[in-house]
């Protein structure tokens, strides 16, 4: 099986679980975020403490991953003020329109047109970046440079064992 | 039944195996921001030569239409407290006009930051990176007091 196939497929689990959750919903992460049901953070703590158990025990094994055959590995950030200042940006746009990027998407297959304008302004948020990086080269070689201290690919992509996207 | 929501100690493990498949299967990070940043990126270079991410973009679409298909629709009235506040052709539009400055943030700190709920908040802190979980504490921190101001406000 390719990548993409398998990628493919795990993005429809995804989708159809957030769907079937509620998470989709902007009532339901606005009810979790007043603390008004315990709902988001257990369903938010159960899934990081599958993904934690599942990945503690991968990387002691270190494999083969399953159909790339190169090594199951990665390195992790040190935290940085980009790591900061662009979750104060998100976590404003999340509180506010009850949104993130999964369930963006999952509004969109389900045929909800409220997450047209969140998702055109998702795309022009990703553009004004890339905008923002080819303006400004130098800062970008500071960055770079950055993050080879910190050791990790590059902004944009942190936390992955190669950077195979440019 | 499926309008029932799905418990949190079946959904939550499920996406947590999601992000062990990718790493396990391929050595990846799963990130939604990630995956809309893939397919942004190569429709801008105009091509069509979508990689795992993107991929992964669409399956989340598709099994989002599967899912109202089965369920009959989606269960989905107005959008939360946004139209319950501002109503009318007015209303309709400032809402609207809100939902894509949100969405400006959105893309740009998710971006900025390396990750959104599920790169950072999910897939970074299962990974035991710092960054993420100070990237998590962050956005957790600021979502909270943004609602309870815009609940304050409105109120």
């Amino acid at each position: 099986m390719s990548t993409r196939v398998a990628a493919a497929l795990i993005g429809v689990v995804f989708g159809a679980v957030l769907s079937w959750s509620g998470m989709t919903s902007p009532e339901v992460i606005r009810e979790g975020l007043l603390f008004g049901s315990a709902y988001l953070f257990l369903f938010s703590a159960a899934a990081v403490a599958t993904a934690f158990t599942g990945l503690y025990i991968l990387r002691r094994k270190a494999p083969p991953a399953l159909l790339t055959g190169e090594t199951v590995q990665w390195e992790t950030d040190r935290p940085q003020r980009r790591h900061v200042a662009g979750s104060v940006l998100f976590g404003v746009g999340w509180g506010v329109s009850g949104a993130c990027p999964g369930p963006i998407a999952t509004q969109l297959g389900q045929g909800i047109a409220w997450g047209v304008p969140t998702a055109v302004g998702l795309v022009l948020g990703i553009i004004l970046v890339r905008r923002l990086q080819a303006r400004a080269p130098r800062a970008e070689h500071v960055q770079a440079r950055r993050d080879r201290v910190g050791g990790f690919a590059h902004a944009g992509a942190p936390d992955r064992a190669a950077p195979s996207r440019a | 039944m499926l309008h029932a929501q799905l418990p949190w100690w079946i959904g939550g493990p499920i996406l947590g195996l999601c992000v062990v498949a990718m790493r396990w299967l391929m050595n990846e990070r799963l990130g939604v921001m990630g995956a809309w940043s893939d397919v942004v990126d190569i429709l801008a270079a105009r091509r069509l030569s979508f990689g795992p991410f993107g991929w992964m973009l669409f399956g989340l679409v598709a099994g989002a239409t599967a899912f109202a298909l089965v369920a009959g629709g989606p269960d989905f009235h107005g959008y939360g407290w946004l139209t319950d506040t501002f109503s009318g052709t007015g209303g309709t539009l400032l809402v609207v006009a809100i939902l894509l400055a949100c969405g400006i943030l959105i893309g740009l700190g998710a971006t900025i930051a390396g990750g959104c709920t599920s790169g950072n908040g999910l897939s970074g802190n299962a990974m035991a990176s710092p960054a993420s979980l100070v990237a998590t504490l962050t956005f957790f921190a600021t979502g909270i007091a943004v609602t309870l101001v815009t609940e304050a406000l409105i109120s």
